[in-house]
């Protein structure tokens, strides 16, 4: 049993022993030595917990805390990932963040790679150590589709996405993607059960939508039945976004994205024209 | 399926502008009472603040047939509404991070704060979009012709 397992199983044991969580949401191997996500309560089972394969857990934590009494405390076993998209869905008012306790572990450097994960790490890990995460635009299945020429990306990103069977998986498998009722579901917007895809509504709406609050975690890229790179969909906003505004989703709890309105604030930019409007007239003078 | 092939007429391509009624529509209006000399293709559809136009509409726009999208409102700093008009043109960059993604380039967004509230301005600005969308592929295969997706060629 590896050091990272025993630590987390330690502190599940404590904190359930000390009745400070009322359950702990984790991946639990069963008895027919199948992994999945599990709500347990009692401190017999905290032998099973397992950290791996990949599964996020943050949507199922929204659900058990939706679901549950207004009095219940959980603790959830998961990822760096997870634990920004539980900051984000707190931020954003969907649930009381002070009903969720992160048991945070660290990722390998083979899991790192596997996900192109920039940070590889919960902010407070209690298990593991913090290792350096990848560069996703040194990868060249990314790069390809996120450089060189525009008219043959156009076609190739049309290619990727009208394979699209609209299973709704990505929306599904997001953590982030919690609105009800959902434009996806909307006849206004995208067409209900009509395939082929429409491939802006339906895509970069959902894409769009999550501009500043994906966090990356590649969920919706895995749970895609067809393969397509939805991720990579995602990252040039994540990047600009942390160019311009210095901002990342699900790092700063008290930091609001920039993309949304606050008057508590100044103007977020100058009384300047941004260089990319077009303009008829010379700068004009603040 | 070939793309259908291109007659010499081609039409010119066609816009939507979402016009701020306090700004840019007045540019519009002036620039309709002038009788300027404008293609004919494109279509503005006022609005209280530019801040109000979703990104999602102007998805919604490029995938119903327009060629390019056009944002104007009033100069950052000028907008009547406190603070919203930067909120639209954070919004709308992010907007275009992500046609720039997928390769549709941020070129069919148009985005004008403060300078089309004159019609000389409002004509110069969206004749060169007209101009600048005339050699632009065309997003047929982003749209909901069946046979034009790369799958069923």
């Amino acid at each position: 049993m590896s050091e990272l397992i025993h630590t987390i199983r330690e502190k599940s044991q404590e904190l359930l022993a000390a009745g400070r969580v009322d359950g702990i949401l984790c991946l639990v191997r069963d008895r027919f030595d199948v992994v999945q996500p599990r709500l347990i309560f009692r401190a017999e089972e905290i032998g099973s917990i397992e950290t791996s394969p990949k599964w996020n857990l943050a949507k199922l934590a929204l659900q058990t805390i939706r679901q549950s009494g207004p009095s219940f405390r959980l603790a959830v076993v998961c990822r760096g990932c997870d634990e920004r998209a539980l900051l984000e869905l707190a931020k954003r008012n969907q649930f009381d963040a002070t009903r969720i306790t992160v048991l945070g572990y660290t990722c390998s450097r083979e899991q790192a790679e596997s996900c192109l994960c920039v940070r590889p790490y919960p902010e407070k890990p209690l298990a593991g150590e913090k290792i350096e995460g990848v560069d996703p635009f040194a990868d060249p299945r990314v790069s390809a589709l996120l450089t060189g020429d525009e008219g043959k990306r156009m076609a190739r990103w049309a290619g990727l996405l009208s394979r699209c069977i609209k299973c709704y998986g990505c929306r599904n498998a997001c953590p982030i993607c919690v609105c009800t009722p959902c434009k996806l579901e909307d006849d206004l917007w995208v067409e209900r059960a009509v395939v082929p895809t429409e491939l802006i509504p339906y895509h970069l709406i959902r894409a769009f939508h999550l501009s500043d609050t994906c966090v990356a975690c590649g969920a919706c890229q895995d749970a895609c039945p067809v393969g397509i790179p939805l991720l990579t969909l995602q990252l040039l906003m994540r990047r600009r976004l942390q160019e311009r505004y210095a901002y990342e989703a699900g790092l700063e709890a008290d930091r609001k994205s920039p993309l949304l309105m606050d008057f508590d604030h100044a103007s977020p930019a100058g009384f300047e024209l941004p260089a990319w409007t077009v303009s008829s007239e010379a700068p004009h003078e603040r | 399926m070939n793309a259908p092939e291109r007659n010499d007429k081609k039409p010119s391509p066609r816009v939507l502008v979402f016009a701020c009624r306090w700004c840019a529509l007045v540019g519009a209006d002036a620039a309709g009472r002038k009788k300027t000399e404008l293609p004919a293709s494109f279509r503005v559809i006022p609005v209280e603040c530019a801040s109000m136009v979703e990104p999602d509409s102007v998805l919604r726009a490029l995938a119903s047939g327009a060629d390019g999208v056009a944002v104007m409102g009033c100069h950052l700093g000028g907008c009547r509404f406190n603070d919203a008009n930067h909120v639209a043109v954070k919004r709308m960059e992010a907007l275009g991070d992500l046609l720039d993604t997928v390769g549709i380039g941020r070129r069919r967004l148009l985005l004008s704060f403060g300078t089309a509230h004159e019609g000389h301005e409002f004509a110069e600005i969206l004749g060169n979009f007209l101009q600048e969308l005339g050699p632009l592929p065309e997003l047929t295969p982003w749209r909901k012709t069946l046979l034009n997706l790369p799958a069923f060629r």
